[in-house]
């Protein structure tokens, strides 16, 4: 297993995972989310072949209420 | 028509609405309908598999003619809010970003340093730069000048209801301006709002005078006829003020008057 930072908590992977199969884990369909992984924006094109490393820090963002 | 022009956008409202501190996402949607805002700001949160509610870029992409704004609240430098503008364009896909730095949480007032180098960067990248700022004439010059879709000074502290403190720094900026000037923070009332169009403001950005009045989507609604109203008042040019009375009514030839 690897673990990787999740929005700042600690998650564990197995090896080979891609962005795809985290949002998977975590429940989300990836539509209406931004992904960040070590400060690099991960397009959507890119979640299926993004494989995740050891120690990643990954932000997965959404749009909530702001004035 | 009078259309609000910011960029290459055109909007009928010139209300812009927040969508922070509603009770719950079916009401905030309710007070956006009502209030006929075509731009509403959201603000970038960390997804919670707990909190899947929050995530309002479905539900408010849903609402025809709807362009959302996205904030960069929570920034405390200027490159915190540069990182935030590109993963929001990411999500919204649109260009808007209302560039919001306050580094202190106590009185939430912009930095206007950190301020001025991110939209001097983002305005450069193609953004459509909208920047909360403190009423600050010269800063508000400095960042139409770097090229800023618009200008948000506040009327006074981000959800103090403390109405147009600023009022007299604000004509200031609205006289010298050459791009929009939005009033952004601390209406608490739809007077206020259409006192602010009558001076001249292209728009008002309003949140929680909506979002936590008894209810949301009639106070919406009526910031937006207050906001028509004032714009309508704008245009039709205000009379001008007399230190004494003119009188409205012939005060001469009066019944039983002497001839």
């Amino acid at each position: 297993m690897i673990t990787i930072e999740l929005n700042g908590k600690q998650q564990t992977l197995p090896p080979g995972s891609a962005i795809n199969d985290l949002l998977s884990i975590i429940g989300s369909d990836g539509n209406t989310v931004a992904i960040v992984v070590n400060d690099r924006i991960i397009r959507p094109d890119k979640r299926s072949t993004h494989l995740l490393q050891d120690a990643d820090r990954v932000e997965i963002l959404v749009f909530a209420g702001g004035g | 028509m009078d259309f609000l022009q910011l960029g290459s956008y055109t909007f009928s409202s010139r209300l812009i609405l927040g969508t922070g501190k509603f009770s719950n996402t079916t009401v905030m949607l309710e007070a956006v309908k009502a209030s006929g805002a075509q731009l509403v700001t959201v603000a970038l949160r960390r997804f919670n598999r707990d909190q899947l509610a929050d995530d309002l870029f479905s539900p408010l992409k849903a609402l025809p003619g709807v362009t959302l704004m996205p904030n960069t609240s929570g920034a405390s430098t200027g490159a915190e809010a540069v990182r935030a503008a590109h993963i929001a364009r990411e999500l919204s896909g649109s260009s808007f970003i209302k560039v919001e730095i306050h580094p202190n949480p106590q009185h939430l007032m912009p930095d206007p340093i950190e301020t001025y180098e991110a939209c001097r960067i983002l305005a450069r990248e193609g953004f459509l730069v909208m920047p909360y700022i403190s009423a600050d004439p010269v800063l508000a010059k400095r960042l139409e000048e770097v090229g800023c879709a618009s200008v948000m000074p506040l009327g006074s502290a981000i959800g103090s209801g403390q109405g147009l403190a600023t009022a007299e720094m604000l004509n200031l900026i609205i006289r010298e301006s050459n791009i929009p000037v939005i009033v952004d923070a601390g209406l608490r009332s739809p007077s206020e709002a259409a006192l602010a169009m009558e001076m001249g403001c292209a728009a008002v950005l309003v949140n929680s005078a909506v979002a936590v009045s008894e209810n949301p989507p009639e106070m919406a609604e009526a910031f937006s006829e207050a906001v028509a109203a004032g714009r309508k008042a704008f245009k039709a040019g205000l009379m001008p003020k007399s230190s004494s009375a003119i009188a409205t009514s012939p005060l001469t030839a009066f019944l039983g008057a002497n001839p």
